[in-house]
């Protein structure tokens, strides 16, 4: 007898789930319970993971550095900024409304079907576009990796034949995509030692770049000066838009430590203490990093200058060999197992996204498969891949510097979705503004003013980048790369939902998932 | 061997694929033969347990839910007349959540589906099972593949202990005796004996001599039996495990003990090698009992 596939299970099935079944007096470990939790430590490590710092830097430093010189610095700070505003927005909405479709899900509540869409859309899109970047990265230091363990570097060289670097990263994507599909992941001890090892060899790496620069070794040795850190220093706003956009993706990830608060143990503080020390150990990274290395090797354009264009989308493959010399194989496993873990707990998003679009009818019910076996979202997991693989494959023909623009089409692509999330929450809670002191401030003052900033990132990136020579200079009919992937993504976007609502009318006329707002 | 003596309480790890169904056909059909209770358990994992991907409370809700509508139709497949409950646990893993629920219920048996692309209905042990099998201090109960397609009226025709060449096997025995009784079925005991011998020494010796061992195994065996139980005794030759096992005669509705491996620790399970060769072979369900009392 086979009972058909429904979505909505039958009205209370004789079930009994662990906790109606058996209280905390039978002595049964909690384990059995719920779906666990995560400690204070776990946190910190999980959030550090996410980030990923040695990949997110050696991807993102030299984009930065090419848009505001040395003022790394003090983008790196004003950066946080409006990624702590929104963080605030979107912990107030997972709060109340915690759905594994999160942006899609929140803004098509604030904000109905065809908004929610685009929400849901921009996360996917960013999520794909970083999964691809990922996987490139990883490539090019497995290669580093090998040369350096073989002492031959004319094999590091074969990450730029772009066969053979489409077919390992294809390989790579597969992998990751087979251990996100079973669910396989590592434990929380070894990510403990993975966590502490990037960081012991990003602290390693710039110490040595300093030591060298007072010994006089460095490579362009330039003075380091109070006024890196000033955000006014930078010369234009454009420049200005275009590192902050940059650095919002640096700091990408590390909303989810403020919002494990169902899970955390201990008291409820224990969610913002792990927010706060992770931001406190990536800032300080960051900072540490971006200011030893622009110390070592200037922003000029010299062979190893974080300015000079061949080297800026991936500066530690460039400056691990100079500044540590055998030791710079310690940086290439750095960033790979950086990398991997960060390409697992990437992937997640994507697939529970389209889950979640799959379940309300946005998207073909297909996308809605749960694993049977491994609990995870099958189909979403396996379409993720496929478009992260085809996206990287066709990018890496058509650009030469195609992680350099995926990282900056990257930026815009979260400041999209960052910033409708950002306003979903200000719209969401407009009935609640001002019951209290705090409402006003995380539902309403700290969302807009961040979804603000991110709008005028948005937009402002968007208009810069149809010039020709903006970013890495690659262009597509004479108008700029980044604009064209920008623009491509969303207006496939828009093509995607027409064809979805001729299909599946029903969510866009929100019968699936109404409006609402919190009273 | 239940807890509760006049309730066989049979817990069922259930996925919602081919081997859970698997699985869940052949708990049915014990627990109809039986007049058992199936305790129906579906493991969700721990999101938490690793130090990689964040947890999140919606994605947990959804597959909570969706567990639920899995729960539900496997309930209705197995009909109402079999008393059942059905259960979501959360743990480390499959088998971790298995051995908890088999306590918290008293059950006397772990059923689960064994295939994982096993050939031609044969059982090749995925690691759901083997893992289940390290760890165990219940009695498992294997599915070899297409046991979802056999009917629920079949009912247990039979219980076979494999006793081994070695004595040692009261739980073993007890099991067999328990679970015979509650279907009514009868029981065989059977020694395999394989002959694998280098060329050169004299086969017919060999043959004498190891099945003149199996017998007194077989009569040590007997002789264990509590009073009022018969039971037929069979010896199994063959030039291995495998000949062995196809050489005897199986009824479709046979259920087959075997012990587990005097190498497992404790009272764990741990399939031996012979009991690991028997299950390549074996056309009938295969259940592993610890080898001491737990």
């Amino acid at each position: 007898m086979t009972q058909p596939q429904s979505k909505n299970p039958p009205a209370d099935p004789p079930l009994t789930t662990a906790t109606s079944a058996v209280g905390d007096e039978r002595g049964l470990s909690k384990k059995g319970l719920s779906a666990g939790s995560v400690g204070l430590i776990g946190a910190i490590i999980i959030g550090i993971s996410c980030i990923a710092p040695a990949y997110t830097l050696t991807a993102a430093l030299g984009p930065t550095v090419s848009e505001v010189g040395v003022q790394v610095p003090a983008i790196i700070l004003v950066g946080f900024i409006p990624m702590l505003l929104v963080a605030f927005g979107y912990r107030e909405l997972n709060r109340r409304m915690p759905d594994s479709g999160t942006s899609f899900t929140w803004a098509t509540r604030a904000f109905g079907p065809w908004i929610g869409w685009m929400a849901g859309w921009g996360l996917v899109a960013a999520t794909i576009l970083v999964l691809s970047n990922l996987a490139g990265i990883a490539v090019d230091f497995l290669f580093l990796l090998i040369s350096q363990v073989a002492g031959t570097p004319e094999l590091a060289e074969l990450a730029h034949n772009p066969v053979i670097n489409v077919v390992t990263c294809l390989v790579f994507m597969l992998a990751a995509t087979w251990v996100s599909y079973r669910d396989m992941q590592t434990t929380q001890k070894l990510q403990y030692w993975l966590v502490g090892f990037q960081i012991l060899v990003l602290v390693l790496f710039s110490v040595v770049a300093l030591a060298e620069v007072a010994n006089g070794n460095a490579f362009d040795a330039t003075p380091i000066d109070w006024s890196w850190f000033n955000p006014f220093a930078v010369e234009s706003f454009s420049a200005f838009a275009a590192g902050l956009s940059l650095s919002i993706f640096i700091f990408w990830g590390w909303d989810v430590t403020l919002t494990m608060n169902e899970e955390t143990r201990g008291s409820e503080k224990t969610p913002g203490r792990a927010a706060t020390i992770t931001v406190g150990v990536i800032v300080a990274l960051y900072l540490l990093i971006s200011v030893s290395l622009i110390s070592f090797a200037g922003v000029g354009e010299g062979e190893f200058g974080l300015g000079n264009p061949d080297i800026q989308d991936n500066v530690f493959f460039a400056l691990a060999g100079p500044v540590l010399g055998p030791l710079a194989v310690l940086v290439s496993i750095a960033v790979l197992t950086s990398s991997a873990s960060s390409l697992q707990s990437t992937f997640v998003s994507p697939a529970r996204t389209l889950l979640a679009m799959g379940h309300y009818g946005a998207l073909p019910e297909k996308f809605a498969r749960v694993s049977p076996r491994f609990f995870t979202p099958g189909y979403a997991t396996i379409v993720s891949s496929i478009a992260a693989s085809v996206f990287y494959a066709v990018m890496r023909f058509l650009s030469e510097n195609v992680l350099w623009d995926t990282i900056t089409a990257l930026g815009m692509m979260i400041c999209f979705y960052y910033g409708i999330t950002a306003f979903a929450c200000v719209w969401f809670f407009r009935k609640q503004w001002f019951h209290s002191v705090r409402e006003f401030f995380f539902t309403l003052l700290f969302p807009l003013v961040g979804g603000v900033i991110l709008g005028v990132l948005f937009f402002t990136t968007l208009i810069d980048s149809m010039d020709p020579d903006y970013g890495s200079g690659s262009s597509v009919f004479g108008v700029g790369l980044v604009f064209v992937l920008g623009m491509v993504v969303l207006l496939a976007g828009v093509g995607v939902m027409i064809w979805q609502r001729v299909r599946r009318p029903a969510f866009f006329r929100g019968e699936t998932l109404s409006r609402a707002s919190a009273d | 061997m239940a807890r509760n003596t006049d309730e066989l309480r049979i817990v069922v790890g259930y996925t919602a694929d081919d081997s859970g169904a698997d699985a869940l056909a052949l708990g049915a059909r014990i627990a109809a033969a039986t007049e058992g209770r199936l305790e129906v358990v579906l493991v969700l994992p721990i999101e938490a347990r690793g130090g990689v991907v964040p947890p999140d409370p919606g994605y947990e809700r959804l597959v909570k839910e969706r567990g639920r509508g899995w729960l539900a139709e496997a309930s209705a497949s197995i009909g109402d007349d079999i008393a059942q409950a059905l259960h979501i646990r959360y743990a480390e893993s499959f088998a971790e959540g298995l051995t908890a629920a088999a306590h918290e219920f008293g059950a006397a048996l772990i059923v689960v589906g064994a295939a994982r692309g096993g050939l031609l209905g044969r059982v090749r042990i995925g690691s759901v099972a083997n893992e289940l099998l390290h760890s165990s201090d219940v009695p498992v109960a294997l599915a070899p593949a297409g046991s979802r397609d056999v009917r629920l009226g079949q009912g247990i025709t039979r219980v076979t202990a494999a006793v081994g060449t070695r004595p040692g096997a009261q739980r073993l025995i007890e099991a067999s005796v328990a679970l015979a009784r509650a279907s009514h079925a009868p029981v065989r005991l059977v020694s395999l004996v394989p002959i694998d011998l280098p060329s050169g020494l004299d086969a017919e010796l060999a043959h004498l001599t190891s099945t003149a061992h199996a017998e007194e195994v077989l009569d040590s065996a007997r002789a264990a039996l509590p009073a009022g139980v018969q039971a037929s005794a069979q010896v199994a030759t063959g030039d291995s495990v495998e000949d062995a096992v196809k050489a005897l005669d199986w009824h479709a509705g046979e259920l087959v003990l075997v012990g587990s491996s005097r190498l497992a620790s404790g009272h764990r399970l741990f399939l031996g090698s012979t009991a690991a060769k028997m299950l390549r072979e074996l056309p009938v369900p295969m259940i592993v009992v610890p080898r001491t009392r737990g």
